[in-house]
């Protein structure tokens, strides 16, 4: 999973290979959550989840189109960036092998030149480049397969270190199991052709294909960037070429720094001079694309997008009291998008210790938690569906719908406002009598800073109807992660503010690294409830393997469900990321990646 | 302040222009003076105890970051089930698994013998390039409200002393009462949503964002800045106020007044010559100790109108526990402090006869 | 017509609990060459009526009714900006406490100079040499290098006689002097008094001095007028005031001084009972709750100020003849003392 953008100016969720998850923690009090509260108790009936049709051609060409954002990407360097903002920037400026299809979360060629091939045994993938794509200045050379395997190589190094390499090319064949300190060759990447790369796999990997979209697969100049490498922390961000059709302004020696670049300020696009749109279904309408940063007020922000001053939000959505007020104008309500984030909230318990190891005991808690209360502390219904199990609705037939969609619902309450009497009957059955724990406290470790310590709160005082006497530890929502649910050892009874986004749209992304026990880690660990459960691993484990996609689909909707109905963790949100346009531009955006304003077809009216 | 008055002496001190015989000769015969005189003695001391507190505020906020839960760096940026070898390589890339005297001991290196102080975690950037090219910004911001604060604050504080339950000190002692509750964060919200020239009511003046260099365009400098300016100076100007009024009402009690006005003179040069005076030298410490503080960066002011200032890059940075940033930003902050403490020390002997080291 | 007459004076001040009346119709008057003494406790209103005369007291919640005329001008019904050029000039002032009096944070040379220049359109050099010679008159040791001295840097007998020639600088007319020597020392008293006293027969000039203090007034004073609550009780010529007082509270104040012979720090003889508030002055003659001649009528009725020999008015209902042989028991009682 990549890491959430902050919603209300505030903190994302997951685990956060990117630092910056939570940004606007200054606007905490300014009003959202108060005001929020209210709102949420009236559904707004124009809610629609439809993306704005993907633009074919351009309305005008050239311009400068300006997009707001509270904070920085998390890293600059396309090959360490992981984070749904970073990719508003890596998107039009680095062209990896694939791409989404427009607006839509299917993946089509990009560098490629069409789609991989997949050998029978499912352990060679081979992909063929499109000629004549060419670097930025001061690169200025063709695009060679070369640098398609150098940009993998680097992401295993200690000084790149990118966060999802380990998660899906360490099946290539020689990638290294300890990480080396600067970039080493891969022996199971090979370049029989300046145009052809061939992947030789362990095993087969069903979303290998679908990684091949993400930008580690962004080719890098090894001649270039070596040096740039090569240093303890990689400098080549500061430094890197583009093969898309803008790239980050730079100077003739190549460097970003103060330039295009001024972190925590601006990220500014130029048209990249050798880019060949023939090789490209980008448009690239403007001559100029301004991320300005530090508006970390998203009134203000929203304020300037209705005023024409800019053009869409980067990394923060519109506050609730804005939302409404949008949505209340015929007009305004037009420039605003609702995207589902593909992503859920949830609540971990940790089985690998009581209370919780009893399964009678987290069914109840499943039963006892109100999730409508718990939706209300981060905005009610504009921030999204409340969630009945992991998949979202996003992923449509790619295991949304093989789940059960809307009607599966382990635990249903009226109104989700949670069933007490259910809960108390599965506490006798787990042995209390009065259907009251009388157990030791339990822990919690949750944001100090709302909406999440908001709702670890109202999931206290719901745990209490069933006499479960919870204790919060407050601290920052990455601190939250770096230092506790992240780590067995420390970990808590519940976690209750983590989440998770998917890398892409494969259902594994969703399921796997969060439940399957073999993903349990020392540290770093994204399998919160510690779930460890031998036929759902086994079945997991061969899913990865199904390279059939309705299969695969079908298999991972009925883990899905078999995983809710564990209640090692309770989903209550599948959450919307609104995204708001200004007047002055033909909208256009991500649906894979939350919904992000995207630069590469955005026009001037 | 250690600054230690004869025992008599009530603390209240005076401005420089009030002085007699301080023309440009004799100040520099004072300074000469005081050069080889106890004061340059006591500068020394000060300047180095105040290297001595630099010293200890680097070491607590290594301290600080280290024993307090906060965000491992290294696992932030190991990235997703990342294997615990490459969060101990990371570790070990940054310098994270040395000792922490030794972290501690390689940090003072860079800053004394390259004025190094390390890069971002994040993005790699020079701290210290960071921090240089945000000071101006910084420096423009508080400089600007400054001047701004002590043009309302002094001349309203003394007009309200000197017509006490006046019309005027009514309406600005209430004003004053409103401009120090108004948190920075609301009041600039306010001010945009009416002035700014894209979200404002009355298209006025340039919005958040719109900072840019002095060199760049001064006149665009100047206007972006002017909101900010009077929304960071609102509450130190009421404060201002405040205290010259309160100040000067006392001193006007006092038997030197009378004197003063036994002698003949106006009642003008009464009130600036003799009393102002007497009653702005508290006002002068305050203002030094205010603005070394905001030089180490106004947050909130920096925040709502997205100034690239030294404050917003201190938040930044504690956000995204990133050490080498939080460290320089609170290095730089605890170096105003001391600097301008030392400068006001100076300044009182200056400016009170009656101090001396 | 005298120089300085002060005519039926009432200064009242309104504060927070009620109307403050510290002068309550005051008349006197000062000559050239004369020295007039006003004495009386802490809050019988001589102050307040020293520094009317200087329009001091013209503060937003006082009510100055009367008349201060000098030279046949009253200076009450001048505006500040007009009474002004008097001050300092005319009539010069020294007040109690010279630490406070003087700017704490101005060299004294210069805020002599500033009183000079503040009259008189001389150049700043010229002014400073008129500053040192003032200095030099006054007996201050090294006048040059004391003009460049910080008040804080002088002895309180060395900052009053800086006052003293602050005062002096301008030759004015009238020097006032409220409490001169209180916050000093004995022997320094004596030469303060003793430099007055030379100034005053050098230039003559009047002046009004205010002290609670009857050694001062037996040193200096050719007149002295006696106050209490606001009024003046007794006024006569030095020598009648201290040598045969006819009211009980100049009685009351001499017995009250101490005597040569007694130890330092013996007991004295204080009048009883408390000054008066000037808030709910006692009615008919403010003096009767602490007189202990006070009979039926005194609590009815306030008594005028009538004469009772030359130049000598008192204001009490015990008849003359009454007054006269308590007053020869009392001096006969401190035979052998001596005031001052």
């Amino acid at each position: 999973m990549k890491t959430f953008r902050p919603r209300d100016g505030r903190v994302g969720v997951g685990m956060g290979a990117a630092a910056l998850l939570s940004l606007a923690v200054l606007a905490a009090g300014c009003g959202s959550s108060s005001s929020s509260t209210a709102e949420g108790t009236s559904t707004p009936s124009n809610i629609s989840t439809a993306p704005p049709p993907t633009p074919v051609s351009c309305e005008t060409k050239g311009g400068t189109l300006k997009i707001l954002s509270a904070g920085d990407v998390d890293h600059i360097d396309p090959g360490e960036a992981y984070y749904s903002f970073s990719y508003e920037i890596t998107r039009p400026t680095q062209r990896a092998l694939l791409a989404p299809k427009g607006n839509s979360t299917e993946l089509e060629p990009d560098l490629a030149a069409s789609m991989p091939t997949v050998s029978k045994d499912g352990k060679t993938v081979t992909v063929t480049l499109k000629p004549g794509v060419r670097f930025s200045p001061p690169v200025n050379r063709e695009v060679t397969s070369a640098d398609v395997k150098y940009a993998i190589e680097r992401g295993f190094a200690t000084s790149v270190a990118n966060g999802y390499a380990g998660a899906y090319f360490s099946v290539i064949e020689g990638a290294p199991k300890t990480p080396p300190q600067y970039p080493v060759p891969i022996s199971g990447i090979e370049t029989p052709g300046p145009h052809t790369i061939v992947f030789h796999l362990v095993r087969p990997e069903a979303v290998f294909v679908s990684a091949l979209s993400l930008p580690l697969t962004a080719p890098v100049p090894e001649d270039y960037a070596k040096p740039f490498d090569d240093q303890a922390v990689s400098s080549y961000g500061l430094h890197q070429v583009a093969s898309g059709p803008y790239m980050i302004k730079n100077n003739a020696s190549g460097s970003i720094n103060g330039v295009g670049y001024k972190p925590g300020q601006l990220i500014e696009l130029v048209r990249n001079p050798n880019w060949n749109a023939s090789t490209d279904r980008r448009l690239a309408c403007a001559d100029d694309v301004r991320f300005q940063e530090g508006y970390q007020d998203p009134t203000v922000m929203a304020k300037t997008i209705l005023s024409g001053a800019a053009d869409a939000n980067g990394d923060t959505p519109p506050p609730p009291a804005e939302l409404k007020s949008i949505l209340s104008s015929s007009t305004q309500s037009k420039q605003l998008f609702f995207t589902p984030t593909g992503g859920s909230r949830y609540v971990a318990l940790n089985t690998s210790k009581a209370p919780f190891d009893n399964l009678d005991v987290r069914k109840a808690v499943a039963y006892v938690l109100d999730r409508n209360a718990m939706r209300l502390t981060r905005g009610g219904p504009v921030d999204g569906a409340i969630a009945t199990h992991f998949i979202d609705p996003s992923f449509g037939n790619q295991g949304f719908d093989q789940s059960g969609g809307t009607s599966f619902d382990p635990f249903p309450s009226p109104g989700f406002a949670g069933d007490v009497t259910k809960a108390k009957e599965l506490m006798k059955a787990a042995g209390y009598a009065n259907g009251m724990y009388t157990g030791p406290q339990v822990t919690m470790v949750a944001d100090n800073t709302p909406p999440g310590s908001d709702t670890a709160k109202v999931i206290a005082a719901d745990l209490a109807k069933i006499g479960i006497d919870a204790k919060i530890i407050s601290v920052t929502h990455s601190t939250m992660y770096t230092k506790y649910c992240n780590v067995p050892k420390n970990e808590p009874n519940v976690c209750p503010n983590v989440g998770w986004l998917p890398d892409f749209h494969e259902p594994q992304t969703i399921i796997d690294p969060t439940f399957n026990g073999k993903n349990i880690l020392p540290s770093n660990n994204s399998n919160w409830p510690l779930l460890n459960d031998p036929t759902l691993n086994a079945a997991m484990d061969r899913a990865e393997k199904t390279l059939d996609p309705q299969t695969r689909y079908e298999q991972w909707g009925k883990l899905d469900d078999q995983v809710a109905e564990t209640a090692a963790a309770v989903p209550w949100l599948w959450e919307n990321f609104p995204t708001l346009f200004s007047s002055r531009v033909v909208p256009a955006l991500m649906v894979d990646n939350e919904g992000a304003p995207d630069v590469s077809y955005m026009s001037v009216k | 302040m250690s600054a230690s008055a004869e025992p008599q002496a009530a603390p209240r001190h005076s401005l420089p222009e009030g002085g007699p015989a301080h023309g440009p000769a004799a100040f520099l015969a004072l300074l000469l003076g005081v050069l080889g005189s106890s004061m340059s003695r006591y500068i020394a001391r000060r300047v180095g105890w105040g290297i001595f507190l630099l010293f200890v505020v680097s070491a607590l906020t290594f301290l600080i970051f280290y024993v307090f839960p906060s965000a491992d760096p290294a696992a932030l940026r190991a990235g997703r089930q990342a294997n615990p070898q490459l969060i101990a390589q990371i570790r070990h890339a940054l310098g994270l698994d040395d000792p922490l005297y030794e972290q501690y001991w390689i940090y003072l290196k860079g800053i004394f013998l390259h004025f190094n102080l390390g890069y971002s975690y994040q993005n790699n950037v020079s701290v210290t390039s960071q921090i240089l090219t945000r000071l101006p910004v910084t420096i423009s911001l508080t400089v600007g409200a400054f001047v701004v604060w002590i043009a309302i604050g002094i001349p309203l504080g003394i007009l309200s002393a000197i017509r006490r339950h006046s019309t005027v000190d009514r309406s600005t002692m209430g004003l004053a009462l409103l401009a120090i509750s108004a948190p920075v964060y609301w009041l600039g919200l306010i001010v945009l949503l009416l002035f700014a020239d894209d979200i404002g009511k009355v298209h006025l003046l340039p919005g958040a964002g719109s900072y840019v260099p002095i060199t760049h365009d001064p006149t665009q400098w100047f206007l972006s800045l002017l909101m900010p300016w009077f929304v960071l100076a609102a509450s130190f100007a009421a404060i201002y106020a405040r205290m010259v009024r309160g100040n000067l009402i006392e001193v006007m009690g006092e038997d030197y007044i009378r004197t003063a006005r036994a002698k003949g003179l106006s009642e003008r040069r009464v009130i600036l010559r003799h009393g102002v005076r007497a009653a702005i030298t508290p006002v002068v410490t305050l203002a030094g100790l205010d603005l070394g503080i905001l030089l180490g960066g106004a947050v909130l002011t920096e925040t709502v109108f997205n100034i690239p200032g030294i404050g917003r890059y201190a938040y930044d940075s504690i956000v995204n526990s990133d050490l080498p940033a939080i460290q320089g930003t609170v290095l730089f902050g605890a170096f105003f402090i001391i600097v301008m403490n030392i400068v006001v020390d100076v300044l009182y002997a200056f400016l009170d006869p009656r101090v001396r080291y | 017509m005298a120089l300085l007459e002060i005519e039926d004076l009432r200064v009242r001040f309104q504060t927070r609990d009620g109307v403050v009346r510290a002068v309550e119709g005051v008349s006197l008057s000062l000559d050239r060459g004369r020295t007039l003494g006003i004495v009386g406790e802490s809050g019988s209103g001589k102050s307040v009526t020293a520094l009317t005369v200087m329009g001091l007291s013209r503060l937003p919640n006082a009510t100055v009714e009367g008349r201060v005329l000098f030279d046949g001008l009253d200076l009450l019904a001048l505006p500040l900006e007009e009474l002004a050029l008097y001050r300092g000039k005319r009539i010069g002032m020294i007040f109690q406490d010279p630490m406070s009096s003087l700017h704490p944070l101005y060299k004294v040379g210069w805020q002599i100079v500033e009183a000079i220049r503040a009259h008189e359109d001389v150049s700043k050099s010229a002014a400073r040499r008129r500053a040192r010679d003032a200095l030099a008159e006054v007996g201050i040791p090294n006048p040059s290098e004391r003009l460049d001295s910080y008040p804080h840097e002088l002895s309180g007998g060395m900052r009053q006689r800086v006052m003293i020639a602050m005062a002096l600088v301008l030759d004015p007319d009238v020097l006032i002097a409220d409490e001169p020597t209180t916050a000093l020392d004995v022997t320094v008293q004596v030469q303060i008094l003793d430099l007055v006293r030379r100034l005053q027969a050098e230039r003559g000039a009047a002046v009004l001095l205010i002290t609670h203090d009857l050694g001062v007034v037996a040193e200096t004073a050719d007149e002295v007028a006696v106050m209490y609550a606001g009024r003046v009780v007794e006024l006569g010529r030095m020598e009648t005031i201290l040598g045969a007082p006819e009211h009980p509270y100049t009685w009351g104040l001499i017995e009250s001084l101490p005597r040569l012979g007694d130890a330092r720090g013996a007991r004295l003889h204080p009048i009883a009972g408390q000054p008066p508030s000037l808030i709910h002055v006692p009615s008919g003659c403010p003096f009767h709750p602490r007189c202990p001649h006070a009979f039926a009528v005194c609590p009815e009725v306030e008594p005028p100020l009538l004469p009772s020999g030359p130049g000598h008015v008192v204001a009490c209902h015990l008849a003359p003849a009454a007054r006269r042989r308590i007053g020869l028991a009392l001096r006969s009682a401190a035979t052998g003392g001596s005031v001052g």
